[in-house]
């Protein structure tokens, strides 16, 4: 039997390269994929709650659901983001984009 | 009509800043139209002036035609106007000498929209200190009549003239301005304070609620009996209406202010705003402080017999004709004051009625002869474009009708029989004798030296020599002209031959006024 | 119609005239003088009524005709005004009828109607003569037309309507409307000819003089109307009031306010009447066009202040007790026989023929003065009237001299003074009617005895003196009228007998029937003017005619004055000084060549140049009145007190808070509170400055701060805070 540590611990695993692929890739598609990561982690950590925990309701589902639909929206808008960034710049290095600078 | 008659005094006060609102929405271009309309339009309180006066029952004791509404409810202040007959011969007076002084300024040429506004805007500011029985409106349009003063002599006053003044030359206009503005203002300081500081201890501003408590008020402010705020009081209000009047040694702004307004403005300037001091005297200190009044009438008589004295003078010692025309003002309010002074002392007895009689004549009297002078050293000023006297000479066959024109005002000015000034003057001076009788024989001085200034004034125009620089080059003083002197030449000649026709009314009013709040 | 009504009416007629011809009719110079004359005319037939009616109704003294109107409210009482006719009223609008009518036909005349327009005339100078050619082809300079023709008659119709109003009125004050009016047109009339520098300064000098007066006056006119409550005649005149007046004692030398009131009034007259020491104004008001308004001056507006003390006698008289004269009477008698000796003098040594008789007036005004000085009420109404009559003459008569001199003037070309006497002399033949009418004038001045008015008047004036024992007047009346016969007779020898001393005086013509006519109505009452105050008990011819003057306008007082008992001793002093003067004044000056200087200069030496000096008076005044009042005016309280101390003081506080100003700004503000400000801002940028590195538009980077930070909080919230 799997226990819910393992699912816990897969997460935050899971979780953890995404934020490394957040903060350290300078390709900003990169950057969105290791969002995707995070997010995909937290939905393990609410479908393994919500099997462990609470498994008459379906709420830890329907989180799970709620969250895809954001992540594909977010990839949507980000993409587009960056296709505009990429006329106007020519790069989506995510060190170049800096016009916020001091 | 029911509408008019009911909401008279505020559609007389409010009616002027209409057609300010009217001319300001005109065409800037168009100059011709904003003249007519400003002058049309300020026949309107002229016209409303005349209902009232013919429907205000000169009998009814206390005032007319009240109107009251809340204003500033927690300190009790409210928009509360009235006329008796003193006020109401000072309403006829400015409303008749405003459309004449708009038409006397049919010569401005320069931003003639913006001129007109402040004009209309000042003949509510003036009106209101007349219609007002609140002490905290009436000091809200005391100073609103300042601001369009300031800048019509700022803006439209004589175009030459320096002034230097710590080494450094400024324009006269500017000068007098800022002097007029300036010294004004110093004397609403304390009138303000001092209207706050009745305000605390009476617990109103209501001016007849004030009338009837003001002697009766008991209790202390800040520690101060109310003996002294009273005093206090009393000298803030005395010095501000002295400067406004005014009285010498304060007289000095004025001068300055005449001589560089532009002529309409000197008429309005000599004709109803000096009145405003003298009003505010006999509407506010002598009901509101009969005893300190009679306690110092000595030396209000002391600076009104100094005033009559050194303005007649000063007078008699110009150059300038319109300086010497402003000069001959202070002489002239000298007697207005003096009378008061002499009514202050013994209030209530038949001298004291005949002084304040005096005095309030006096103030009609002088609005229409200086307003005229003002007005005729205008003309002469348009067509020479100096007011030295010694540059003119001999212009009466020149200029035969403003020749005599301008000796019959000036004659009204001095105070000849059968002309207005003489009967106010023999007033104040028949009231005067018995209380202060030194003062009254001190007076004569000034009184003679009337005569002096008048006819150096007309010697140095229209007398001797001809001056041939002027030939050909001086016209006849044209309708438009003659058309503003009329009203008031025959005004003049009136008062003079039937003072009865304001006499009576201002007669009945200072009875009835005086022996019910004092 | 009621009598007081036509009172009312009386002088409106002039007034109507003024305004018509100021208005109206001021282009057409005919229309104008024939307005002026029928207002003239009218108000002439309502005083002749009024006088007719006043013989009738007997009387009338104490039942004078009078009406009244409130005029204007006094507290609970209205001041009444109204018109008033008693006995002396009576005969001051006869003689001022007459006189005003006369004026008026003569200026036409005078100011030459019909006459061509001017070759060079201009407005504001008298005319100067136009050519003209006659049939021949001859030219010939003729007298010009005055070019403000209308304006004379329409000024000299206000003068009578002041005049007019003056004497009818019930009270004081509209009598000093009309004394006022009258003030107005003299001044106006004496600078008609406005453009001369001289004619502009006579009549300034003359409106200000007067008006010392009547300032002076005017408080009379208070004191006793806040004394009596009023200043109508019946009031302030009645038994109480003069009681009242002479109870109250002023703190003025403890005098009675009578007394003062009476000075005050008095030296109205004194301005008017131009007494010493008021008189200078007199003889520069023959400026004015010739005759008229200096018959005006001297006939008619003087006379009102002579009135004006008959008037006032009642008060002037109050406290009387006795018969010895009050303080003020004193005054008066000092003042006019002062004035009368005085003016006399300097009318010796004249040359202007309208200046002799200028001070001859002053010197008559004197008379009266003194007269009324020592109670001698009717003797002084009676000089009035009849000097009325006479001066008017003389005057008119001078007018018509000094035309027909400019006549002659403009024929020869010649450049002399038209009205120097020495250029004069023998227009006997040349001017007939003037001649002989002037002599009539001449004699009544000089009291030449019997036949003459101004003898019956003069003689009064020195009877009462002697009845009333006032020795010193006596004497100096009677001196006076010596010198008044003698430079009568001067004037008369020098303009009319002899030879001419000029060519001009040679071509002199007699003027035209407008003026002679006057010359002639006013000789006759020259003449007969006198004969109705002949006391009853005159030798001889006394008794013929009643005493109408003393009867008649005695009435007017209260108290009935008494009439004087006859003494040679008076009668012989007119006679002598009168005869005696006239004697020597022909001898002196019976044969003076032309070119000769006068007689007297020899005579009197360095006192004749202080006469003809006029004792210096006008030097005198410029020195101590008028330079030092345009001084003060000028340079005292307008460029000392008003521009330099006044001022001053304003500026010195503009200029201290000015400084203020400046310190607040400088010591407070600048470092202080706009410090604070500064070092605030200052600080806020620095540390941004400093902070500023941080932001270095990374997202990355800026994740991982928010990364540190949020480890930061967590531990220290969970190593810190979360301690039990």
């Amino acid at each position: 039997m799997i226990s819910l540590s393992y699912f816990l611990v897969f997460a935050a695993a899971l979780f953890c390269i995404g934020l490394y692929g957040v903060l350290a890739r300078k390709n900003a598609i990169a950057i969105l994929m290791g969002i995707e990561l995070m997010l995909n982690a937290v939905v393990i950590n609410l479908i393994a709650f919500w099997r462990f925990r609470n498994f008459e309701n379906i709420t830890g589902q329907a989180f799970a659901v709620i969250v895809f639909a954001i992540a594909a929206a977010e990839v949507a808008v980000g993409l587009a983001l960056f296709i505009a960034i990429y006329r106007r710049r020519h790069t989506i290095a995510a060190d170049e984009i800096d016009l916020l600078k001091w | 009509m029911e509408f008019i008659m009911n909401y008279l005094l505020t559609l007389i006060l409010f009616s002027p800043v209409l057609i300010a609102i009217v001319v300001i929405l005109l065409p800037q271009e168009e100059v011709k139209l904003v003249r007519w309309v400003a002058f049309l339009g300020s026949l309107i309180p002229l016209a409303l002036s005349l209902i009232l006066w013919f429907s205000f029952n000169p009998d009814q004791p206390g005032f007319q035609f009240q109107e009251q509404y809340a204003w500033y409810e927690p300190i009790n202040s409210s928009y509360h106007v009235g006329v008796d007959g003193i006020s109401l011969t000072m309403v006829m007076l400015t409303t008749l000498l405003t459309p004449l002084a708009i038409l006397a300024s049919y010569t401005i040429k320069d931003r003639v929209k913006l001129y007109m506004f402040f004009f209309l805007m000042l003949e509510m500011g003036m009106l209101g200190v007349f219609l007002s029985l609140d002490l905290l409106v009436f000091f809200v349009f005391w100073e609103l009549g300042l601001v369009p003063m300031y800048f019509l002599i700022n803006q439209w006053g004589s175009e030459t003239g320096e002034r230097e003044i710590w080494g450094r030359k400024i324009k006269a206009r500017t000068y007098a301005s800022f002097k007029f503005m300036i010294y004004t203002m110093a004397g609403s300081l304390g009138l303000l304070l001092a209207i706050q500081l009745i305000g605390v201890v009476a617990g109103t501003f209501d001016m007849l609620i004030l009338f009837e408590q003001m002697g009766s008020l008991k209790g202390t402010l800040m520690g101060l009996p109310v003996g002294t705020v009273k005093t206090i009081a009393f000298w803030a209000f005395v010095i501000a209406f002295a400067i406004k009047v005014p009285v010498w040694p304060f007289h000095t702004w004025l001068p300055d202010a005449h001589t560089e307004a532009p002529t309409a403005g000197s008429m309005i300037l000599a004709g109803v705003l000096l009145k405003l001091g003298a009003y505010g005297f006999l509407r506010l200190v002598l009901p509101l402080y009969p005893t300190e009044a009679k306690y110092y009438a000595g030396v209000l008589a002391l600076l009104a017999t100094l005033a009559i004295i050194f303005g007649a003078l000063a007078s008699y010692g110009q150059n300038d004709f319109k300086r010497l025309v402003a000069y001959s003002s202070v002489n002239h309010m000298g007697f207005v004051i003096l009378g008061i002074a002499a009514a202050a002392f013994a209030i209530n007895t038949e001298s004291a009625t005949l002084a304040l009689n005096g005095a309030v004549l006096q103030m009609f009297n002088h609005g229409l002869s200086a307003a005229g002078m003002f007005f005729l050293v205008g003309v002469i000023y348009e067509r020479t474009h100096t007011r030295d006297l010694n540059e003119y000479g001999g212009l009466f066959p020149l200029i035969p009708v403003y020749g005599g024109i301008l000796i019959f005002t000036s004659m009204a000015s001095l105070g000849l029989p059968g002309l207005g000034g003489f009967i106010s003057e023999f007033l104040v001076v028949r009231g005067t004798w018995p209380i202060f009788t030194f003062f009254t024989i001190l007076s004569m001085i000034g009184l003679f030296f009337t005569g002096a200034y008048i006819l150096k004034g007309i010697k140095q125009v229209l007398h001797g020599p001809l001056n041939e620089r002027w030939k050909g080059h001086l016209s006849e003083i044209n309708v438009r002209e003659v058309f503003i002197i009329t009203p008031l030449m025959i005004l003049m000649l009136l008062v003079g031959v039937w003072p009865a026709v304001l006499l009576d009314v201002i007669n009945r009013a200072v009875m009835m006024f005086y022996s019910l709040y004092s | 119609m009621e009598t007081s009504t036509l009172v009312w009416l009386l002088p409106v007629p002039p007034l109507l005239a003024f305004f018509l011809i100021i208005f109206l009719t001021n282009r057409s110079k005919r229309l104008s003088h024939t307005l002026g004359i029928l207002g003239a005319l009218l108000s002439f037939i309502g005083s002749m009524v009024i006088m007719v009616l006043a013989f009738q109704s007997g009387h009338l003294g104490e039942h004078p005709f009078t009406s009244v109107i409130n005029w204007f409210p006094t507290g609970d009482t209205w001041f009444q005004i109204g018109v008033w006719v008693d006995p002396l009223t009576v005969a001051t609008l006869f003689f001022v009828a007459w006189t005003v009518l006369m004026i008026f036909i003569y200026s036409v005349g005078y100011q030459n109607f019909g006459q061509p327009k001017g070759d060079h005339d201009a407005p504001g100078l008298p005319p100067h003569g136009a050519t003209v050619e006659d049939e021949h082809g001859h030219k010939h300079r003729v007298p010009s037309i005055e070019p403000l023709y209308s304006r004379f008659f329409a000024f000299i119709s206000l003068f009578a309507f002041g005049m007019y109003v003056l004497v009818v009125s019930n009270n004081l004050l509209t009598l000093f409307v009309g004394w006022e009016i009258m003030g107005l047109c003299s001044y106006l009339l004496i600078g008609f000819w406005y453009a001369k520098p001289s004619a502009r300064a006579a009549a300034i000098k003359a409106f200000l003089t007067t008006r010392v007066g009547d300032v002076v006056m005017l408080l009379g006119l208070v004191y006793l109307y806040s004394l009596a409550g009023s200043l109508s005649y019946n009031v302030i005149f009645s038994e109480e009031t003069l009681h009242l007046l002479t109870s109250t004692s002023t703190p003025i030398l403890g005098v009675s306010a009578a007394v003062i009131i009476g000075i005050f009034l008095f030296v109205g007259t004194i301005g008017k009447s131009a007494q010493w020491p008021l008189h200078v104004w007199l003889p520069d008001a023959m400026e004015g066009p010739t005759p008229v308004s200096a018959m005006i001056h001297a006939a008619t507006m003087v006379s009102a202040g002579v009135y004006l003390v008959i008037r006032v006698f009642p008060i002037i008289s109050a406290g009387m007790v006795h018969g010895e004269p009050t303080l003020t009477m004193n005054i008066m008698a000092f003042i006019g026989a002062f004035t009368g000796l005085f003016a006399a003098t300097i009318a010796v040594a004249q040359n202007d023929v309208k200046r002799v008789l200028a001070y001859s007036t002053i010197s008559q005004l004197g008379y009266m003065i003194a007269a009324i000085g020592i109670g001698a009420y009717v003797a002084a109404a009676f000089h009035l009237f009849t000097h009325a009559f006479f001066k008017a003459l003389l005057f008119l008569g001078s007018g018509s001299v000094i035309h027909g001199v400019e006549h002659g003037v403009l024929h020869t070309g010649e450049d002399i003074d038209p009205q120097d006497m020495f250029n004069m002399g023998g227009l006997r033949k040349k001017m007939p009617i003037t001649f002989w009418t002037f002599l009539i004038g001449g004699l009544a001045l000089s009291g030449f005895p019997f036949l003459t008015a101004g003898f019956w008047s003069k003689d009064e004036i020195l009877a009462d003196a002697f009845a009333h024992s006032s020795w010193i007047v006596l004497i100096v009346l009677a001196l006076a009228a010596l010198l008044t016969a003698f430079y009568t007779m001067r004037q008369i020898t020098l303009t009319f007998l002899g030879k001419p001393r000029t060519e001009s005086a040679e071509h002199a013509v007699e003027s035209k029937w407008t003026m002679t006519l006057p010359l002639i109505f006013l000789a006759g009452f020259a003449i007969v003017a006198g004969w109705p105050g002949i006391p009853l008990d005159f030798p001889v011819i006394g008794g013929f005619i009643p005493n109408f003057i003393h009867e008649f306008v005695g009435e007017t007082l209260a108290e009935h004055p008494e009439a004087i008992t006859f003494n040679w001793f008076p009668l012989l002093i007119s006679l002598g000084v009168s005869l005696g003067g006239l004697f020597l004044g022909w001898f002196v000056y019976r044969d003076i060549p032309a070119g000769a200087p006068d007689p007297l200069k020899k005579a009197l030496g360095p006192v004749y140049k202080i006469l003809q000096n006029k004792y210096y008076f006008d030097e005198l005044y410029d020195f101590i009145f008028v330079r030092p009042a345009y001084w003060i005016s000028r340079t005292f309280t307008y460029l000392w007190l008003d521009r330099k101390i006044i001022d001053g003081i304003l500026h010195f506080i503009a200029r201290v808070t000015f400084s203020i100003g400046g310190i607040l700004r400088n010591y407070i503000d600048k470092p202080i509170v706009n410090g604070f400000g500064d070092f605030v801002g200052e600080s806020v940028k620095r540390i941004g400055r400093s902070a500023r590195y941080i932001q270095t538009g990374r997202v990355q980077q800026y994740m991982v701060m928010a990364l540190i930070i949020a480890f930061g909080t967590l531990f220290y919230y969970l190593f810190f805070l979360s301690q039990p």
